[in-house]
């Protein structure tokens, strides 16, 4: 019964950065105050943003990056139009990582639009951390994906251009957007049935 | 070095002439939580034989499959459900966790350094002058958990632990408790593949360290089930579980400080939030006129401050203190949950050890910090749930139940539960705490504010030394500390006390149980016993006036 157009999740290993991300995009904050806290299960948010002249509702699973969830973070993959994957390129193992969920995706979800995202460019820029992860390897990798976005949340850099890209792809894709028209016609005759229901209900 | 709990009794009496025995504020014919306590089981922990905790190691039939094969019985044509399996264990394919485990050897690095520089890091200030002391490592020897330091560190001590419990298991066939010295209790409890230990400097006696460990054990088994802690270490003995427990040591932790502050842990029961009686009938209205069609949901609850604002739950399933207590502990310990709607696995040992329940959790609103939990079989559940909460909020809303829970969340001073002391008019009172045995249910007459909590945990983290400080007001968690040794008196297996009163200059205690409730009243110094009594009276008589109030009196089902 979801209510959203478009459904996606973001995966990626502990700490890269994943809750920030979202509570950037869709908060537009950063908390820096706050000591690190894992993300426990998954959250989920949701955001109306335009695309070609429309507004659509995106649902976003924040999902948590702990190992104990992993065979859980399938559920939330299955049937997403897109899957942000973050890494740190500040660490080489949250990499690693990275290239399993890519597999994963690939053999579970092939419609699902897959993109890169490099976390806490802050950090990278001002030097305070040194790169592990190869920029030339990340390249080869971005080939056969929708997109590599290098962003920061304490900023906001290329945050909110990451999703709107991942907006655009989705609203570009014939397919999907079929898809998409129909569940929203669909819906709309279920809340009007549910109406016509409750109305008469209220009237006895 | 024997322990013994006896060495420092005081004046104690058995109970005879009571002035209240027919009043049983808070009783009710049936009850939301399980009312069975868990002393009695800790008791029985303490006096079972090596073979016997063996034995009960062996997992009871599954909750969770029952519930869904009931669910199936009667929706025979939805294939969707039936195809949930009755535990989602997290690591299902072999391969994968034997990859897990082959990588995973990066902590006997730090086990190689020299003895001396061991014997150095257990006198550093991270270690040395702690209170209470908690490990938990596995029966091969590798360190869990550390309350304080650095477990990697620690792998020698946990060695030598290790070797105590299978020494004392191996060549006597008998169970290592505890060790007393002078001023230290370390208390040892095996369970399943793991070992937990406490070493303690407080005044907490063997059967609260253990309650304490049990608590420590379930809360691991809350973020991975019995099944699947069992089965990651038949399959590597020497697995590095905190890898798999990452981010859940927070909830250890804190765990511990709630368990040292809360008398709720103390006397197996649960705080529930007073509210008018139409304001809680209307929050559990909303709630089951919402849910009464989700036919996956075995309960909503929703709390605030670590109490119970209702609980609304599937026929025939009850809920146990213990797990509440962990439900209580994993909010308090979440400010995400603060952020978005989460949905996650959650493991309650005492319903179901062998599988997750799924969870939707969420803040009613912004303005109302009351959170609901929304607890399904059905993993696909999130959308519906997630539903069912908007329509929940705006009913609480618009029938200004949002209000009310506000109001008694910041102890309107208006409110008789507010201040019950001041209310009642018995100046020689102090402090006291009830709880009703039938219900599980507790009342204290200062209940800790969540503010307050916070300010003990930030302290807590930079110390959790010991101190001799005085402290200038005394609260709930003050007097607590003060009747847990006539708690433990009271729940004594051998000889259980049912009526004591100790009187001091500094203070009397008056701890009093029945086969309905539990009492424990601090009064001023010196007071008479009967004076005493008769003030006790009139307090068993407010609560019973007020019990509608304080009290969930009914048991509300979907
Ligand atoms: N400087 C800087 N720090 C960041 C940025 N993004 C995240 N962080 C910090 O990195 C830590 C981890 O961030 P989270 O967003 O909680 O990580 P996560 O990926 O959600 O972690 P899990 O929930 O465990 O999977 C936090 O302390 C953040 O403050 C960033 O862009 N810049
Ligand atoms: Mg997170």
């Amino acid at each position: 019964m979801s209510r959203c157009d478009f459904k996606i999740v973001l995966l990626g290993s502990e700490h890269v950065g994943k809750t920030s991300l979202v509570l950037r995009f869709v908060n537009s904050t950063f908390n820096s105050g706050t000591p690190y806290q894992n993300t426990i299960g998954a959250a989920f948010c949701a955001k109306t943003m335009r695309s070609n002249g429309k507004d659509f509702n995106i649902g976003i699973w924040d999902t948590a990056g702990s190992e104990r969830y992993e065979a859980m973070t399938r559920m939330y993959y299955r049937g997403a139009h897109a899957a942000v994957i973050c890494y740190e390129p500040c660490c080489l193992e949250s990499w690693a990582r990275l290239r399993h969920w890519l597999q994963e995706l690939r053999t579970v979800e092939e419609e699902c639009k897959v993109y890169l995202c490099g976390t806490k460019k802050d950090l990278l820029d001002s030097g305070m951390v040194k790169r592990e992860v190869p920029e030339d390897i990340v390249a080869t990798y971005s080939q056969g994906l929708r997109g590599h976005f290098l962003t920061s949340s304490k900023t906001g850099e290329n945050v909110e251009e990451l999703f709107q890209k991942i907006v655009d792809d989705c609203v570009a894709d014939a397919k999907l957007m079929r898809n998409v028209e129909e569940m929203r016609v669909q819906l709309l005759k279920e809340e009007e049935a549910y109406k016509a229901k409750h109305k008469e209900y209220c009237n006895c | 070095m024997a322990s013994t709990s006896k060495d420092n009794v005081q004046a104690s009496t058995s109970g005879q002439g009571n002035p209240a025995d027919d009043l049983e504020p808070g009783a009710c014919p049936e009850s939301v939580l399980n009312p069975s306590d868990s002393f009695e089981e800790f008791a029985s922990e303490m006096s079972s034989s090596l073979q016997e905790r063996n034995i009960n190691l062996k997992s009871k039939s599954s909750t969770i499959s029952e519930i869904q094969s009931e669910i199936c019985d009667g929706n025979k044509d939805n294939t969707e459900i039936t195809s949930t399996k009755s535990s989602d264990d997290l690591q299902s394919k072999d391969d994968q966790m034997s990859a897990l485990a082959s990588s995973c050897n990066l902590s006997n690095q730090n086990g190689e350094d020299s003895d001396n520089e061991k014997d150095d890091y257990l006198q550093s200030p991270e270690l040395v002058n702690k209170e209470k002391h908690v490990f938990v490592l596995s029966s091969a020897g590798k360190p869990i958990y550390s309350r304080y330091g650095n477990e990697d560190r620690l792998a020698g001590l946990c060695g030598v632990i290790q070797a105590l419990v299978s020494v004392v298991e191996d060549q006597n066939q008998d169970i290592l408790r505890s060790i007393i010295t002078k001023d230290c209790k370390a208390v040892f409890l095996v369970k399943g593949p793991l070992i937990l230990v406490a070493v303690s400097k407080s005044n907490e006696s063997e059967t609260q360290l253990v309650l304490q460990l049990t608590y420590a054990f379930n809360q691991i088994v809350s973020v991975l089930t019995l099944t699947q802690l069992n089965r990651i270490f038949e399959q590597r003995r020497n697995y590095d579980l905190r890898r798999l427990l990452s981010g859940a040591e927070r909830l250890i932790d804190n765990l511990f400080i709630f368990m040292e502050k809360d008398p709720a842990f103390l006397l197996g029961a649960v705080r529930c939030l007073p509210l008018p009686e139409k304001a809680r009938e209307n929050i559990t209205n909303a709630i089951t006129t919402t849910c009464h069609k989700i036919r996956d949901l075995v309960f909503a609850i929703l709390i605030a401050g670590n109490q119970l604002i209702t609980l609304v739950r599937m026929k025939k399933y009850t809920l146990h203190p213990s797990d509440i207590h962990l439900l209580f502990n994993l909010v308090r310990s979440s400010e995400s949950f603060k952020t978005a709607e989460s949905w996650t696995p959650i493991c309650l040992p005492k319903f179901d050890a062998t599988g997750f329940l799924h969870g939707h959790v969420s803040y009613i609103s912004e303005d109302c910090q009351a959170c609901l939990l929304l607890l399904t079989v059905q993993r696909d559940a999130f959308f519906p749930l997630s539903q069912a909460k908007h329509t929940i909020a705006e009913k609480l809303r618009r029938s200004n139940c949002l209000v009310a829970i506000n109001d008694a969340l910041n102890r309107n001073q208006e409110l008789p539960t507010t201040n019950p002391l001041k209310h009642i008019g018995i100046p020689e009172i102090r402090h006291f705490m009830y709880k009703c045995k039938s219900t599980a249910q507790l009342f204290t007459s200062d209940p800790i504010s969540l503010d307050r909590l916070q300010d003990y945990r930030i302290r807590h983290k930079e110390g959790g030394d010991v101190s001799e400080k005085k402290i200038e007001k005394l609260s709930d968690i003050d007097y607590v500390r003060n009747y847990r040794k006539f708690c433990s008196k009271i729940h004594c297996t051998s000889s259980p006390a049912k009526l004591i009163f100790r009187s001091n200059s500094d203070d009397t205690v008056l701890a009093w149980v029945t086969n309905g409730f539990e009492l424990y009243v601090t009064f001023d110094a010196l007071m008479e016993k009967d004076q005493a009594i008769k003030a006790v009276d009139r307090l068993l008589r407010w609560i019973k006036r007020e019990e509608q109030r304080i009290f969930i009196m009914n048991a509300p089902t979907f």
